[in-house]
């Protein structure tokens, strides 16, 4: 559902929570979204810090700089000021990301998981079947099929949490229950409609399908991308995986242990909500890759 | 060279108030200080703002050989510190000579001890703070908690004097009978839980669990029982009554992870999927820095007006207005 009016709930005497609806249909997050850039350009006066996610954002205040009832007053003024979703129009950049599906990494954190705590059969195989394709070959492609949203960057550093924009490629799984105890860095997770990539190796519960071999994130700046900023992608930033097999995926990890590896990241378009609907109306949802 | 580390402690790390401020967008969460009460008052008795770097050292503090003179502040936990074998006192500056040794040992009382050098410690701002982020491996001294062999580096100080006290009054005080009562803010999720579950969190004692740190602090009670909105919720949500869609968390929320509540600390996860039916305010942390596993905590319900209250009133006893006027004590 979508609210009618946004909620504003207190978490403790310098945050609030701004809700705008209670599932995770993405117009949520476009308002969300919409809602962090505003409060960005706007500089409103005591606002520290924004956490959004699928339908809600977090927005952390100074109390000695504005009052809670203040906030609450800014936050509806500026929430009206996006007008209707389809308005929105979200800086986004477009990265490509190398990923190995099916990699044998991920497969040996499965296969330990199994072992370890609870019975299981490999990942990608148990995510095609359940969505209805053939193989965890087709999962790859379906996968790769689509620019993947991300909804916000969150969690541990640089994680992306993200949805997949064409809904010829979502997908849909049960998380791990319970969690797995640790995970492969780089891995690359499915879980509810959600897609992650693992920049820390701790617990996690998403089914785990493929790997990447190149860092979300570089606190020493090594690698060229990283020279200007600590995390690659920000939240309304958009992910193609591009399929690479075993040599190729090697030849990354070379690139990026020297030093040399160069992201490749589009930087000049904007993601229009209307033109985004528009198009995926005119789309056959049976249709899969 | 301003500081050898002879032994790490526990979990020493170095911390700044209020931390990495403006960085969720990125996923890092805060860090900073946990008691930043006892903390910002060590800076103010060596004469640095109230936020500057400084040392946290958990449960068991570390040994340090101070390679220049230095004037330093201890607060919070009494780890039984002593200067080449003397006891230190704490809640006042001291002089230490290059040379000398200090060396804390486990908290008798409390549990988190700052240590304060004038001039702050002069490691790099990343990302605009001090703070220490372990499982970040950033900020800080190389990202980690103090270990042997290490340097610390301090900023220059032209304000400090040993033997500067606080006024009567101005720091943390002791838990009543050795329970803490800790505020809490009703909310975000608070509608998740029923009339009843709120009553019995409200009611009932809390022991903090062993299986806790800066990530958080988790807590061993009754059971919670739940509204419609947790019971009857779309599936997206999970499955669990404590299962919400991903949300951002605030720093502090009592995060209800099933049947355990955990209270979100300053180097937390800044996202997940469970609800925080209420948040312990910032004015509030510092009980949390000082109590110790299996100790009680009972939590009081107060408005967001007064939590922000309460917060004024410590930061404002977190200033030089707190000292002492020199002279013999």
């Amino acid at each position: 559902m979508i609210y009618d009016e946004p909620r504003v709930l207190p978490g403790g005497d310098t945050f609030v929570l701004v809700q705008f609806g209670d599932d995770a249909r993405i117009d949520l997050n476009f308002m969300a979204l919409g809602l962090t850039a505003a409060l960005r350009e706007d500089r409103t006066k005591g606002v520290i810090d924004t956490n959004p996610s699928y339908n809600s954002v977090v927005v952390e205040y100074d109390p000695d700089l504005i009052g809670a009832d203040d906030l609450a007053q800014e936050l509806r003024r500026l929430i009206e000021g996006l007008g209707s979703v389809e308005d929105l129009e979200l800086e986004s950049r477009l990265a490509y990301l190398p990923v190995m599906y099916r990699d044998p990494w991920t497969k040996a954190c499965v296969e330990d998981y199994a072992q370890r705590i609870a019975p299981r059969d490999g990942d990608p195989e148990f995510v095609a079947r359940i969505n209805g394709l053939e193989d965890a070959a087709q999962l790859a492609r379906v996968h790769s099929g689509t620019e993947h949203w991300v909804v916000a960057v969150c969690s541990t550093p640089g994680l992306p949490l993200m949805v997949a924009l064409d809904p010829r490629c979502a997908i849909t799984s049960p998380k791990y229950n319970p969690p797995r105890t640790w995970t492969t860095l780089g891995a690359i997770g499915v879980g509810g409609l959600s897609t992650s990539i693992y920049t820390t190796p701790g617990p996690g519960g998403y089914n785990l399908i493929g790997r990447t071999p190149v860092p979300l994130w570089d606190t020493q700046a090594r690698l060229p991308a990283y020279r200007d900023r600590v995390v690659l992608l920000d939240a309304a930033d958009r992910v193609k995986f591009v399929p690479v097999e075993l040599e190729e995926f090697e030849y990354i990890e070379r690139r990026v242990a020297d030093g040399t590896y160069a992201f490749n990241i589009t930087g000049y378009q904007r993601f229009s909500v209307r033109a985004y609907k528009d198009w995926v109306a005119s789309l056959d949802p049976s249709e899969r890759f | 060279m301003a500081i050898t580390v002879i032994k790490g402690g526990l979990e020493t790390t170095v911390q700044d108030y209020p931390g990495r401020k403006g960085a969720f967008g990125m996923g890092f969460p805060p860090s900073g200080p946990i008691d930043h009460w006892s903390f910002r008052l060590a800076n103010v008795l060596v004469g640095n703002a109230p936020g500057a770097a400084a040392l946290e050292c958990a449960f068991i503090g570390p040994t340090l050989r101070f390679e220049r003179d230095a004037v330093i502040a201890l607060t919070g936990a009494d780890m039984k510190a002593t200067l080449d074998g003397d006891p230190v006192p704490l809640w006042q500056s001291i002089g230490a000579r290059a040379g000398q040794t200090l060396a804390l040992a486990s908290a008798v009382t409390g549990a988190r001890t700052y240590i304060a050098f004038a001039g702050g410690i002069d490691v790099p701002l990343f990302l605009d703070s001090r703070a220490t982020f372990v499982i970040g491996a950033c900020g800080g001294l190389d990202g980690v908690a103090l270990k042997e062999g290490q340097t610390i580096p301090l900023g220059s100080a032209d304000n400090a004097a040993p033997g500067r006290r606080l006024k009567e009054g101005t720091r943390p005080p002791a838990p009543a009978g050795g329970i803490w009562e800790i505020e809490v803010v009703a909310g975000p999720n608070d509608d998740w839980i029923d009339a009843a579950g709120q009553r019995r969190f409200l009611e009932s004692d809390w022991k903090l669990s062993p299986k806790s740190n800066r990530v958080g602090f988790r807590l061993e009670g009754p059971e919670w029982t739940f509204t419609e909105k947790a019971t009857n919720k779309a599936p997206e949500n999970g499955e669990h009554p404590s299962n919400v869609i991903d949300h951002g968390y605030p720093i502090g929320a009592i995060n209800l992870c099933g049947q355990t509540p955990i209270i979100l600390m300053v180097d937390t996860l800044t996202l997940g999927g469970f609800i925080n039916p209420y948040t312990v305010p910032t004015c509030a942390w510092w009980k949390l820095g000082q109590s110790r596993p299996n100790e009680t905590y009972r939590f009081r319900q107060v408005s967001v007006a007064e939590a922000q209250a309460e917060r004024r009133r410590i930061a404002a006893l977190c200033t030089a207005a707190s000292l002492a006027p020199e002279g013999p004590p």
